[in-house]
């Protein structure tokens, strides 16, 4: 399977992809190619139509115009297809009355493993996945955490050729993100290609080779990392935590910022390369009282985000 | 613990896992039918109440079970796996329904147990049972399709049950020749003609007819099954 795939050029393509919803929601307008080895991350706040995506990409939807290929076949229900996607959705869904190993093996055998294979990568997978000693527990009572787990366990097992996740740190502790990212590099080493949706900077940084911006259902930027990162190289987000509200109007005046957004009681403000956060304080000067906290750090994905759509992701604040 | 492998082995295994509704489901068509066949209720009343009963116990389930999968993510779960939508519609369905005849087996022995003589109805009592099974679990199916609320489903599912069924002479024998070709055309006469001579009434059909009317229905539900794959499991 993984020569098939290191010998393919393209995985998957996607031409000028569209779902729209009533109320005017959807994605538009929206293509993609990915190569055997290559992690893609989708990532946009929420509403902006990454799971439509990813869904569509997934064949679990279908796009009412736009075309796409998996290994060269546009027929979405074709099994050989199906057969070489391994795929996590966001949200996890199991047979709740049966235990997570039970789960797994349902899933496992629809993808052809054979008892003996089956076994073995299930253990596997469970021991990494941290759910060995819950494996016989119904899925009832699992946390969401485990639930998820499990669904990754169900997207690895029959080593696909292409890995789709939505949100998968989502729900995950430390360590076992960090076990995620290792399995997630480790793969992409031996051919097989991934997308995520996602809204984790950090995940995207540290593992992603491209990055799609989506928001309003529509590509707004997208590049390789490194690429995307100098466009905010130089620059700094300063995060103000306010006690009460205040106006963004002499703040984006400013020519020092780039952009400039609130979530919650807290700023967000891009700053120029080499724009010092103490202009920022001079325009709050009289209400600098308002500020219970402030911090300064290096720029990322997320800032570049702002700067582009002048919305925050929700984990980029982090 | 029990594997499943497959779709219909996975619906069986958690069946069984589930041992007090396994109880209910068994206990409830016996309930509602040992009055029925061990009184001297007439022989057209006990058949109405069972063929509603058999028609009811296919649709009611199959389309709460959906209704509740479309909610919880499942559906969208199935969507992406590699078996086309007519297979993997046709192996739910038809082990739903094979759940559901286990579940009136104990309703169709008592009948055999009352009435011996009624012998030469049973292969048309089995096999018009299983169409209609079958046909109320995908008249469940495309029902789910229509709301999110499973009493909602229950409701879709029970408004074209009735006419149905009156229209197949189950509440009142169709005297009109046009009326009587169309209860021809639905299986649910079938099954009430069934019911009628296996406890020992008078059918207007004879045994065979029943039987051939009966094999039809099956068959053409499995391939109707396959061919709504797509309409039940990929609408959102």
């Amino acid at each position: 399977m993984k020569a098939d795939t290191a010998s393919e050029r393209s995985l998957l393509q996607a031409t000028g992809l569209a779902r729209a919803y009533r109320g005017g929601k959807g994605v538009f307008d929206i293509s993609l190619r990915l190569s055997p080895g290559e992690v893609i991350g989708l990532m946009g706040p929420n509403g902006s139509g990454k799971t439509t995506l990813l869904r569509m990409l997934a064949t679990a939807a279908t796009p009412t115009s736009g075309q796409i290929t998996w290994f060269g076949n546009s027929n979405h229900r074709d099994p050989s297809v199906r057969r070489r996607l391994g795929i996590m959705l966001d949200q996890p869904a199991h047979f709740e009355q049966m235990t997570g190993y039970q789960n797994a093996w349902f899933f496992a055998r629809q993808y052809r493993l054979g008892d003996g294979l089956a076994r073995e990568r299930l253990d596997e997978l469970f021991r990494w996945s941290g759910l060995a000693e819950a494996r016989d527990q119904r899925v009832a009572e699992y946390s969401l955490g485990m639930k998820r787990r499990l669904s990754l366990v169900e997207a690895l097992v029959h080593r696909p050729s292409i890995l789709l996740l939505d949100e998968p740190t989502l729900a995950l502790d430390y360590r076992a993100e960090l076990d995620l990212i290792e399995r997630l590099q480790l793969l992409s080493l031996t051919g097989t290609a991934v997308v995520l949706a996602t809204n984790d900077v950090h995940l995207a940084e540290r593992i992603c080779d491209r990055v799609i911006f989506l928001h309003q259902g529509r590509v707004v930027r997208e590049g390789h990392v490194p690429e995307l990162l100098t466009e905010v190289a130089g620059s700094k987000e300063v995060q103000l935590q306010m006690n009460s509200p205040i106006g963004l109007e002499n703040l984006r005046a400013l020519s020092a910022v780039e952009a400039a957004n609130v979530e919650g009681d807290t700023v967000h403000i891009v700053l120029a390369r080499g724009a010092n956060p103490a202009q920022v304080l001079a325009v709050l000067n009289g209400t600098a009282d308002l500020v219970s906290n402030m911090r300064v750090r290096r720029p990322n994905l997320g800032d570049l985000f702002l700067k582009l759509t002048g919305v925050a992701l929700p984990a980029a604040r982090s | 613990m029990m594997l499943a492998g497959t779709i219909w082995q996975r619906e069986l295994v958690e069946f069984a896992q589930r041992r007090r509704a396994l109880v209910v489901k068994l206990a409830f068509p016996l309930l509602v039918a040992a009055p029925l066949v061990l009184s001297r209720a007439p022989t057209i009343y006990a058949a109405l109440a069972l063929t509603m009963l058999v028609t009811i116990v296919g649709a009611i389930g199959s389309g709460a079970v959906l209704t509740r999968e479309r909610q919880s993510g499942l559906t969208l779960r199935y969507r992406t796996l590699p078996v086309t939508p007519g297979r993997l519609l046709i192996e739910r369905l038809s082990t739903s329904a094979l759940i559901d005849f286990v579940q009136l087996t104990p309703v169709v022995v008592l009948v055999a147990l009352r009435h011996p003589s009624g012998f030469a109805w049973w292969p048309a009592l089995l096999l018009s049972m299983a169409a209609v099974l079958l046909i109320g679990n995908l008249l469940g199916a495309v029902a789910s399709t229509l709301s999110d609320s499973p009493g909602e489903v229950m409701l879709y599912v029970i408004l074209p049950l009735l006419p149905l069924l009156y229209l197949s002479g189950v509440f009142s024998p169709p005297e009109q020749p046009a009326l009587l070709t169309i209860s021809r055309l639905l299986p649910f006469s079938y099954l009430y003609q069934a019911l009628v001579g296996a406890l020992g009434g008078q059918p207007n059909l004879l045994p065979w007819e029943t039987v051939l009317g009966g094999f039809g229905f099956l068959v053409g539900a499995i391939g109707l099954t396959g061919r709504l794959g797509r309409r039940v499991l990929e609408t959102d």
